[in-house]
């Protein structure tokens, strides 16, 4: 297993290399003045040319590429170029929240979704089915910032239940989770959506399998067949899922975060990019990537741990 | 329905101290900012609008805006309690207060702390104003309390490059010193509140400077949130979360928010709209062409876009409010039929297409669009290239647009407008260049000479005259001034009357209460 882990570790620094370099060819071709953005259009001229000089915006691209390398080899994320904080701090600063905030919106994709999966799969075209699938289908076609707005005109300005702004620092860990609530909520439900109807197809597969049938056929009761012979056999396309959609969380919680006056990772890459903040950037893409290797890695293992006849080599 | 509601209600509130974050707190204030977060907490550094407001609370100047004006005429001491100037305008002592203190235990303000700053202001690798202080020969400190500056040459507002204004902030000298580069997140001034935290992408903290010259501060904490969704903020702003949010500036969002017990609060600067017209290159090297463009275009459908609560018309290439504005300018007025003889005279009988870059920000890009289509209607076809905000800021400096849409408030005396975007100093693509989009040249003369004209009449004449040359060649086409918009929760209380922030915000002061 060790070793596994290592291996597929060590292949993942090509993807890497390949990602930042091409993160830092692109967002240096992309137009913009990084100057501009940071000092303001007010700045003058020789603020602007300056502010090029001192952060090595003059020097040609290769030699730029060659001082990030560097930098990196060192363990160094770099600088940030309009705070002068290192990047590591500010991913430091705002992990936490991305990730508190994905694993609450995975929490209520799999608590919600998998039962009316379950329960889809079971009662296949009767009108439990139809309505969940209905209902999925527009968990789909919301974008996730309408399904925000949404909830807070209706569980914050309506009911006054949650706060429009998520205050997710301070207070102790109920306050946290109070925070974080409408926020997982309304990124969970596209991940309602996901998990719900790779659940059906699943179950419904495993279902039509010829042991299942011979389960039955000795007797086993419904609700052992249900969760202990069929689920267990369908989760591994539900693990998957999950695990690609952690991936696309990090984009997705982009407007999420914004809506919600939220820190983390998506918000500050979209920020970053606004500022033509490069070094902060290139930071998060090389952490962002990493993630998601991590993930596909930890959805790998997974599938060892749900399926038995799954080996790791 | 009820029973479930009232149900899920009391559980979750049940669920230990999950009460909603309601700002009934004593005297902490939470007021939203329309950007993404903020640029660089340095005075000296950022002109970026989402700070200025934040710079107002932290620091002062040598002299001030009264609070809620950005009249020239209502500028009054701030950290300075007198001033004087020789007969030639070139030599200015500033006496300071005493035992103005700085925040954090940075010690007490003495002429040596505004030696620094203005020096600081002054250098293009600290400052991005520098260009404000080129006339500073020099800055001395006579003794612990009295500075002399002493001019190359005369400046129309010596007063202005000292007020609480981008460079005339006055900074921590020992701090700037000690904190380097850091000092832009952790800034140290003498205003009425210091500096707390600042967590990207967020808010920014602010807490009241106890020891503030003018008196300990009312409001005890700032919390200014840096929220770019319109939405989320008046959604924040109805839930009373909110005291204060920066709104949006059309009619039909005053009118929706100003129908509860909140204030809207719409107030100078008026950020003036033109259409800068690049002379240089065809078609509109051709004077009769760039007429064409002034006669096409209809104001009064502009105004009515923007609304008129909002919005209001300005000929001149000067704002209104401004010193030297000139408010009796002659221009070319709405005349379709004029526009398209002119335009078939210069040689575009079957129209001519012009493709422009123009930013997605939909303040411009909106104002644009009606533009365009009053256009067609003569025969000048205009092609979109729509860029994210940040590329057309870098691709009109590049000189590849014809025609730039662009909207500014600057400091409130004629010469900056009139320097930054008509002097040929500041035609963009040079050394020099700052957003001088037309090349125009022509009124070089009147500005240079009201610059250091110690006449105001004279000054005025030449001011005047400088507008009225840059109309009639049709530099650019000003077309309205859009001013600011914000809304006030019931409960707040400024402490003065807000006609005007250079801001571009209700600064918060001392004075200003929240009630119960």
């Amino acid at each position: 297993m060790a070793s596994y882990i290592l291996k597929r570790l060590m292949s993942t620094i090509p993807t890497l290399f390949g990602i930042l370099t091409i993160v830092f060819v692109m967002i240096r071709i992309a137009p913009g003045d990084p100057a501009l953005a940071i000092l303001g259009d007010n700045a003058s001229q020789e603020a602007l040319d300056a502010f090029r000089e001192r952060m090595g915006l003059n020097d040609p691209m290769i030699v730029q590429y060659w001082d990030f390398l560097k930098d990196l080899a060192s363990g160094s994320l770099g600088v940030s170029m309009v705070t002068g904080k290192p990047v590591a701090d500010s991913v430091a600063s705002v992990l936490p929240f991305t990730l508190e905030l994905a694993f609450g919106a995975i929490f209520f994709g799999i608590i919600i979704g998998v039962p009316i999966g379950i329960i889809s799969a079971i009662w296949r075209n009767g009108w439990l089915d139809y309505f969940f699938r209905v209902v999925s289908l527009l968990g789909l076609s919301f974008p996730a910032f309408l399904t925000a707005i949404l909830l807070i005109l209706w569980l914050s300005i309506e009911w006054r239940i949650f706060p429009v702004i998520s205050t997710p620092t301070g207070g102790g860990l109920w306050d946290r989770i109070y925070n974080l609530i409408l926020p997982a909520l309304s990124l969970g439900i596209i991940m309602v959506a996901y998990i719900m109807r790779s659940a059906r197809s699943a179950m419904l597969d495993v279902m039509g399998e010829d042991y299942i049938r011979t389960a039955r056929a000795k007797g086993a009761p419904g609700r052992r067949l249900i969760w202990h012979h069929a689920l267990r056999n369908a989760l591994i396309p539900i693990v998957t899922v999950v695990g690609l959609y952690f991936g696309l969380l990090i984009g997705n919680a982009v407007l999420t975060e914004i809506i919600f006056n939220r820190p983390g990772l998506g918000k500050l890459i979209v920020l970053s990019l606004n500022q033509r903040d490069y070094t902060t950037l290139q930071g998060l893409m090389i952490v962002s990537a990493l993630m998601i290797v991590i993930v596909n890695l930890l959805t790998d293992l997974c599938y060892a741990l749900v399926d038995p006849r799954v080996k790791l080599k | 329905m009820n029973v479930i509601k009232t149900t899920m209600a009391a559980a979750l509130m049940a669920t230990s101290a999950l009460s909603l974050p309601t700002i009934a707190q004593a005297q902490d204030l939470t007021m939203a900012i329309a950007a993404k977060s903020a640029g660089q907490l340095d005075p000296h550094v950022s002109t970026k609008t989402q700070d200025k407001i934040v710079f107002a609370m932290i620091f002062n100047g040598l002299v001030r805006f009264a609070p809620g004006s950005m009249s020239s005429d209502a500028i009054e001491p701030d950290l300075a309690e007198s001033w004087t100037s020789s007969e030639d305008g070139l030599v200015w002592e500033f006496k300071l207060r005493e035992g103005v203190q700085f925040h954090g235990g940075y010690g007490e303000l003495t002429a040596e702390d505004v030696v620094y700053s203005l020096t600081r202001a002054g250098n293009p690798d600290l400052s991005s104003v520098s260009s404000d202080y080129k006339a500073f020969k020099s800055v001395e400190a006579i003794d612990d309390y009295t500075v002399r500056i002493t001019l190359s040459e005369v400046i129309p507002s010596v007063l202005g490059v000292v007020a609480n204004y981008h460079g005339g902030n006055m900074v921590s000298k020992k701090a700037g010193e000690e904190l380097g580069e850091s000092f832009q997140t952790n800034p140290v001034g003498t205003g009425p509140f210091a500096f707390s935290q600042l967590a990207e992408g967020q808010f920014v903290e602010l807490v009241a400077h106890e020891d503030y010259f003018r008196g300990a501060p009312e409001i005890d904490k700032i919390t200014a949130r840096y929220m770019s969704a319109a939405s989320a903020r008046d959604l924040a702003f109805q839930t009373g979360e909110l005291h204060m949010i920066a709104g949006s500036r059309e009619d039909r969002w005053v009118d929706k928010t100003s129908g509860g017990d909140a204030t809207v609060a719409v107030f100078e600067p008026g950020e003036l709209r033109t259409l800068h017209v690049n002379t240089s290159k065809p078609p509109f090297d051709d004077i009769r062409v760039r007429q064409a463009l002034a006669h096409a275009i209809n104001r009064e459908e502009l105004i009515a876009f923007a609304g008129s609560k909002v919005a209001r018309g300005n000929e001149a290439p000067v704002p209104d409010g401004y010193i030297g504005h000139e408010s009796d300018i002659t221009f070319l007025p709405y005349d379709p039929e004029k526009a398209k003889a002119l335009l078939a005279e210069a040689g575009y009988p079957d129209g001519v297409e012009i493709p422009i870059a123009i930013t997605e920000l939909a303040s411009l890009f909106g104002p644009m669009q009606v533009i365009q289509a009053q256009l067609s209607k003569v025969g000048m076809n205009i092609k979109f290239d729509v860029m994210e905000h940040s590329a057309w800021h870098k691709a009109i400096r590049d000189d590849v647009s014809p025609l730039v849409l662009y909207g500014a408030a600057r400091f409130p005396v004629a010469d900056t407008y009139l320097t930054q975007f008509y002097h040929s100093d500041s035609i963009v693509k040079t050394p020099t260049a700052v957003t001088n989009f037309s090349h125009c040249d022509m009124a070089d003369d009147q500005i240079v000479a009201a610059r250091s004209e110690p006449n105001k009449e004279m000054q005025q004449q030449y001011w005047s005259e400088a507008q009225q040359i840059l109309v009639d060649n049709v530099c650019s086409v000003p077309l309205f001034e859009l001013l600011q918009v914000w809304a006030l929760a019931p409960e707040i209380d400024l402490g003065y009357e807000l006609g005007g922030s250079l801001s571009l915000g209700p600064v918060i002061t001392e004075k200003t209460t929240l009630s119960e």
